[in-house]
């Protein structure tokens, strides 16, 4: 889903702006599976998704391949030299998706709030997702977001891919032009394809969060190169900018907050051993990032002039793994991974923002996921978040940022692109306490949320 | 002796053989073709998932059938629907003649020896099951299931496919009436034999 971090203006507006950034970090962070790609490859949705969006081993080299292989008829031209210059399919490879779900909470979030919420949709996406040329392809989507009533960009990965036979090995090879740190990679197990697929627009979701975790989706761009050996090793390097969707750091004087001050590095390395109907992967992946003018998860920020800002430094180093069984009848996906963030608050500290002059944060995910035949599916996650004590920078009550959760999720599909679950979300600890946590009485438990969702894409 | 005969088998099949290409179709056309082969068939033909079978060593006739059998919609076995269809619907001829060269001129993997139920798979193979009008596997595949012409290459096969064909074919979800006949009255242990005979996983 569209994700927002922080492009707020103005002094006025930033701690509006955080609520609404908040807001919107707490909807679903949605993966998607797209009948484009099924319609432009004749292939269905099983031979890249377990259950969708959990990729295959196909779906990955798909994926790494620029989302180039086509089996349609298609316009084309050559040149005298026969050399292609146009090739077009026939089809537009266009998708929608449609989520609507409803939400019931342990307790509403305050006196004047329900506790449960009724979206539909609760979001609704149109795709671009295909082949443009021989080597070119992309996913792009556009997403009307039921919260906040408007349309927006959502995840896009536009990709030049190509194939070499080297010494005997496959080596396929590319570029991702991308707007979220991890969306062009290849498995499950990192943030921007990682589970919880969907989870309610109502959720509570804790104060603090890595940067590489959902913060710079859809207001970053990335360029990143990537080789894709034997369908074993990956290797990808990028430089990340920030791009704002709704506002500019170059004109009007905007005081714009968490912009990366220059570029990014991000990185990943993985290896996938494939044997029989197993797969497992194991990698790792990281973000440096500058962000003038930060925000904190407390609500404070720094506006002065983006020529002279200061910086908090941010560097996020993960390791993630996942294992695969898929066969006809069952498809078992594990992910696992561990993100740790250094924060170098240079900027918030000198302000007054942040009781420390550095904090670090930590996230754990481990998620498994049970099929049987496509059809019915159960769905295990643990959570947890844990972090240094900074009562000014994180904003909770007693300065620690550590929440625990953990879910349970039901799925029936009774075809392949239609997806109706069930989902049970529980709080053992949120933002630094089982009870109590917000001083007013409030306990983790009470961000409870029941959550039944139908999701269709075609 | 049968096991060591099947081994001596598959070993003088294993040295590749050279194939020239058919007019009208480059080299890196057919290079282009085969990487994406590869992503579930494996480098060469030798796929690592039981869910996709080997092809190397293949009879190049059987798989241009089953090629244009894909193409034309008259193979419609689940995999077949959902994998190949697609796959193949863009193939001609040549194409389709040239891909299955290739594939038939790589080097076959041997069947594993010594499984379970190995030996009554031998006896099925070779003599098939009068009580249950199985004819012997060997009389169409080959004394060491090397197949002929349109008649596939069963020894080395992965296991799990083996199975999941006979299975298709007993049911008549993949429509096959010769092999429905052949297999019709076969028991569930019956096919674990043949496959625990010729398989290699």
């Amino acid at each position: 889903m569209r994700n927002s971090s922080g492009s707020n203006r103005g002094t006025a507006n930033v701690i509006g702006g955080w609520l609404l950034a908040l807001m919107l970090l707490a909807m679903p962070r949605t993966a998607h599976a797209v009948p484009s790609f099924a319609r432009q490859t004749g292939l269905a949705c099983e031979a890249c998704h377990t259950v969708f969006p959990q990729l295959t081993p196909f779906g990955r080299a798909f994926k790494a391949s620029g989302y180039t292989l086509f089996n349609t008829l298609k316009v084309q031209d050559v040149n005298q030299l026969k050399q292609s210059t146009l090739s077009l399919s026939d089809l537009p490879p266009i998708s929608l998706m449609v989520m609507a779900s409803e939400s019931m909470a342990s307790k509403a979030n305050d006196s004047q709030s329900s506790k449960s919420s009724t979206d539909f949709p609760q979001q609704l996406s149109l795709f671009y997702a295909g082949r443009i040329s021989d080597n070119v392809g992309a996913y792009i989507q556009v997403t009307y977001d039921d919260q906040s009533g408007t349309f927006g960009m959502d995840n896009t990965d536009i990709r030049f891919a190509d194939v070499a036979t080297f010494d005997g090995h496959n080596v396929i090879y590319g570029l991702s032009l991308n707007n979220n740190p991890t969306v062009s990679d290849l498995w499950n197990s990192t943030s921007a394809w990682g589970q919880p697929f969907i989870t309610s627009p109502a959720m509570q979701t804790p104060a603090a969060t890595p940067q590489i975790e959902g913060p710079m989706a859809q207001v970053v761009a990335g360029l990143s190169a990537y080789t894709y050996i034997d369908q074993s090793i990956y290797v990808e390097a990028g430089l990340y900018r920030s791009a704002l969707q709704g506002a500019s750091v170059a004109f009007n004087g905007n005081l714009n907050n968490n912009i990366i001050s220059g570029v990014a590095p991000y990185w990943r390395i993985a290896y996938e051993n494939d044997w029989d109907k197993n797969s497992w992967e194991f990698g790792t992946f990281g973000l440096a990032a500058q962000l003038e003018n930060p925000t904190t998860p407390a609500g404070g920020g720094i506006n002065i002039s983006l020529q002279n800002a200061p910086t908090d430094r941010f560097l996020d180093a993960g390791l993630d793994t996942q294992y695969q069984y898929i066969d006809d009848e069952t498809q078992i996906t594990v992910t696992g991974r561990w993100t740790h963030e250094n924060q170098a608050l240079n900027a918030s500290f000198p302000a007054t923002n942040a009781d420390n002059p550095s904090d670090s944060v930590d996230f754990e995910s481990v998620v498994g996921s049970y099929f049987w035949h496509r059809k019915l599916g159960a769905t295990l996650g643990f959570f947890n978040l844990s972090g240094t004590t900074d009562s000014t920078y994180f904003g909770t009550s007693n300065g620690s940022p550590d929440s625990t959760w953990g879910n349970v999720e039901i799925d029936y599909l009774p075809w392949l692109n239609v997806k109706l679950g069930l989902q049970y979300t529980a709080y053992m600890k949120f933002n630094g306490a089982t009870s109590n946590y917000d001083g007013a009485g409030r306990n983790a438990s009470d961000n409870n949320m029941l959550f039944a969702y139908l999701w269709f894409a075609f | 002796m049968r096991h060591a005969l099947l081994i001596a088998a598959a070993l003088s099949l294993a040295a590749p053989h050279a194939f020239a290409l058919d007019s009208g179709v480059s080299k890196q056309t057919l290079e282009k073709v085969t990487t994406v082969c590869q992503n579930c068939h494996g480098a060469k033909g030798d796929s690592v998932s039981g869910t996709f079978p080997r092809l190397n060593g293949q009879q190049a006739a059987y798989i241009a059938a089953q090629l244009k059998n894909f193409r034309e919609h008259s193979r419609s076995d689940p995999h077949a629907m959902a994998y190949m269809w697609g796959m193949a619907s863009q193939l001609d001829d040549a194409l389709i003649a040239n891909i299955a060269k290739y594939y038939a001129a790589q080097k076959p993997t041997p069947p594993q020896t010594g499984g379970a139920l190995a030996a009554q798979g031998k006896a099925i193979f070779a003599d098939g099951i009068p009580a249950h009008t199985v004819p012997p596997c060997a009389a169409c595949h080959g004394d060491h299931g090397e197949g002929a012409a349109e008649v596939p290459r069963l020894a080395g096969q992965h296991g799990d496919y083996l199975k999941q064909q006979l299975e298709a074919f007993r049911s008549l979800l993949r429509e096959n009436q010769v092999m429905h006949a052949n297999t019709k009255d076969m028991t569930d242990s019956e096919i674990e034999a043949i496959v625990s005979y010729l398989a290699n996983d």
